[in-house]
């Protein structure tokens, strides 16, 4: 079998001393969404901010593609085609939807405007366009302010900033919260479409029914050890809910 | 066209109001000035509010752009006077030594930029590296530079500089002056940078979210000190700029300037919490403000009745602008 798309072997990670991640090992595939789920305080938010670059860990390591790498600010990550949606909305929201997706990237008119930084605002919206439109998010218009959208078509935006250009892996930290349960579908089927597309996915949320409905794969995170990590299909509700509490294991 | 298409409906709405609305606040000032005295309706007059306006909208332009990034500058009245005496001495010098009178006032003027720059520099270094906040931080750069200007001046103004500097800040094309003139044009070139460039876009994106931008792969804090180099070059200009008219380094030129300049920004539409604000607003703020104190000394009332005036406009701004964010979503 072929090198994992993104690995993470053996990671720990130590705040003084508290251990919040002890010895996880995390694979994800593409064209595979994972869901990483357990309980407040088990060491997902911990294994996300280092597999995103925003942490490193104390020790272990971290692999892309079969090489070692290691990430020493989130930029890096985003450089290698890996891509965050944190919980808390990574949008600007006087901003345009154009300006959001483009943000950190922009586009330059051509010539020596460009050189001195002046935008191509109307390439960047045309694209931030066609970019949400083939995840499959319907957004108004490109010129509009975030400020102005519903709470799910920011939601939506954002995820669809971070599909569009993520190119190996995207990491989505609850992006199910807060919406209503149209708009929390809608964020289910970009993943789909995310995954269709050939990315691995990650999906952490504490919305179990969402987990079990749109993973290939599930790991559960216990005391920053992860207790278990199987397909899907060995998971029922039930059973789902007492691995994260550890009133049952897999067998 | 294009650029005007590409503004959002919602920033429009709040551009097209607030802008239109500050033209009409300004033709009702002139107009009520004229009607107590018609004198006030003359070039001379009108010159003479650009001639106080330049050095205003100068300083209000940096802040413009720090307060869009969340920010404040305290700093930019104290750069003022610093680089103004920086200047006067570095022109002092050049004159003893019988140097040409231009090049002493290009150099001078060097020197007061690079006097603000650095000011400017500080205040990004305390905020991003030392992890003040902005108030604090360029609260001590306020203080130390009104100390030092005086200290080095020995607390008077600074002369024996190049006769040509005064002569420049006489009108010659209508209402303006040679410097005031090149102010235009500064603010005219900060406007497009603000509005439709990389360097704006990043200014409100900092201002608005500024986790947002860093996870973006923005270097937010590379971005914050040139902000304030910004504030702090323009500032130094707004330093030289007081020369020229003063024909002499005064410690004191920018005394309160700082608060001039933010309530040019706030009255032009911009919110201190970051993320909004256009230059025009601020442009026609700061013609507001000098307007005021022109229009009230002509029509025979003290002028500290300024302060009043504009304080009442600054609370309007804000009014208007928490009805406005109140109202999200409504409107045509």
């Amino acid at each position: 079998m072929s090198a994992p798309l993104y690995e993470a072997r053996n990671i720990s990670k130590k705040y003084g001393s508290v251990v919040a991640l002890d010895g996880a090992d995390f694979q994800i595939n593409a064209g595979e969404i994972v869901g990483l789920v357990g309980d407040n305080g088990a060491g997902k938010s911990t294994l996300v901010k280092c597999l995103s670059g925003a942490h490193q860990p104390t020790s272990g390591q971290m692999i892309v593609e079969g090489k070692e790498v290691s990430w020493n600010s989130p930029r890096d990550a985003i450089e290698a085609g890996i891509e965050t949606l944190y919980q808390d909305s990574g949008l600007a929201p006087h901003l345009t939807v154009g300006a959001n997706v483009f943000l950190g990237r922009e586009k330059y008119q051509k010539g020596l405007l460009g050189k001195f930084g002046f935008l191509d605002n109307k390439g960047m919206n045309k694209e931030a366009h066609e970019d949400l439109e083939r995840v499959g998010i319907a957004v108004p218009s490109s010129t509009r302010a975030i400020s102005a959208l519903s709470g799910g078509q920011r939601q939506a935006v954002a995820i669809g900033r971070a599909v569009s250009w993520a190119s190996k892996v995207i990491i989505l930290d609850e992006p199910t919260n807060h919406l209503g349960a149209r708009q929390a579908g809608e964020v289910l089927e970009v993943m789909k479409a995310a995954k269709a597309k050939g990315l691995g996915v990650v999906f952490i949320s504490h919305t179990l029914p969402h987990v079990l409905q749109v993973t290939d794969r599930i790991v559960v995170l216990r005391l920053g050890k992860i207790v278990a990590n199987a397909p899907t299909t060995d998971f029922n509700a039930d059973t789902l809910l007492g691995t994260i509490t550890g009133l049952n294991t897999l067998k | 066209m294009s650029q005007v298409e590409t503004q959002t409906s919602t920033l429009k709405r709040l551009i097209g109001n607030q802008q239109l609305l500050l033209l009409m606040v300004w033709f009702a000032m002139v107009a009520v000035f004229t009607a107590f005295n018609s004198i006030f309706f003359s070039m001379a007059v009108f010159g003479n509010i650009l001639l106080d306006w330049a050095p205003v909208v100068l300083m209000a332009v940096g802040q413009s752009f720090v307060i869009i990034s969340g920010g404040i500058d305290l700093s930019v009245g104290s750069t003022v006077g610093l680089s103004g005496v920086v200047a006067a001495f570095q022109m002092q010098k050049m004159m003893t030594n019988g140097d040409n009178q231009w090049t002493t006032i290009a150099v001078g003027t060097v020197f007061a930029a690079v006097t603000g720059i650095i000011i400017g520099l500080i205040n990004g270094f305390l905020i991003t590296k030392a992890k003040m906040v902005p108030f604090i931080a360029t609260l001590v750069t306020m203080g130390a530079a009104a100390g030092l200007a005086i200290v080095y001046s020995g607390g008077a103004p600074v002369a024996g500089g190049p006769d040509k500097a005064i002569t420049l800040s006489v009108p010659w094309f209508g209402p303006f002056s040679t410097p005031g003139l090149i102010v235009v044009a500064i603010v005219a070139i900060c406007g497009l940078f603000l509005h439709l460039a990389r360097f704006g876009r990043y200014t409100y994106a900092v201002g608005s979210n500024e986790f947002a931008a860093r996870s973006a792969g923005i270097n937010v804090n590379r971005h914050y000190m040139k902000i304030y180099a910004l504030s702090g070059f323009l500032s130094g200009l707004a330093g030289m700029y007081y020369y020229c008219r003063l024909g002499s380094g005064a410690p004191t030129s920018g005394y309160g300037g700082e608060l001039d300049a933010i309530a040019a920004v706030v009255i032009g539409g911009a919110a201190l919490t970051g993320g909004v604000g256009r230059i025009t607003g601020t442009v026609i703020g700061a013609l507001i403000l000098t307007t005021t104190t022109s229009g009230l000394i002509i029509i025979g009332v003290a002028p500290d009745w300024k302060q009043v005036v504009v304080a009442i406009l600054i609370a309007a701004a804000v009014l208007l602008q928490g009805f406005k964010s109140g109202s999200k979503g409504g409107g045509k």
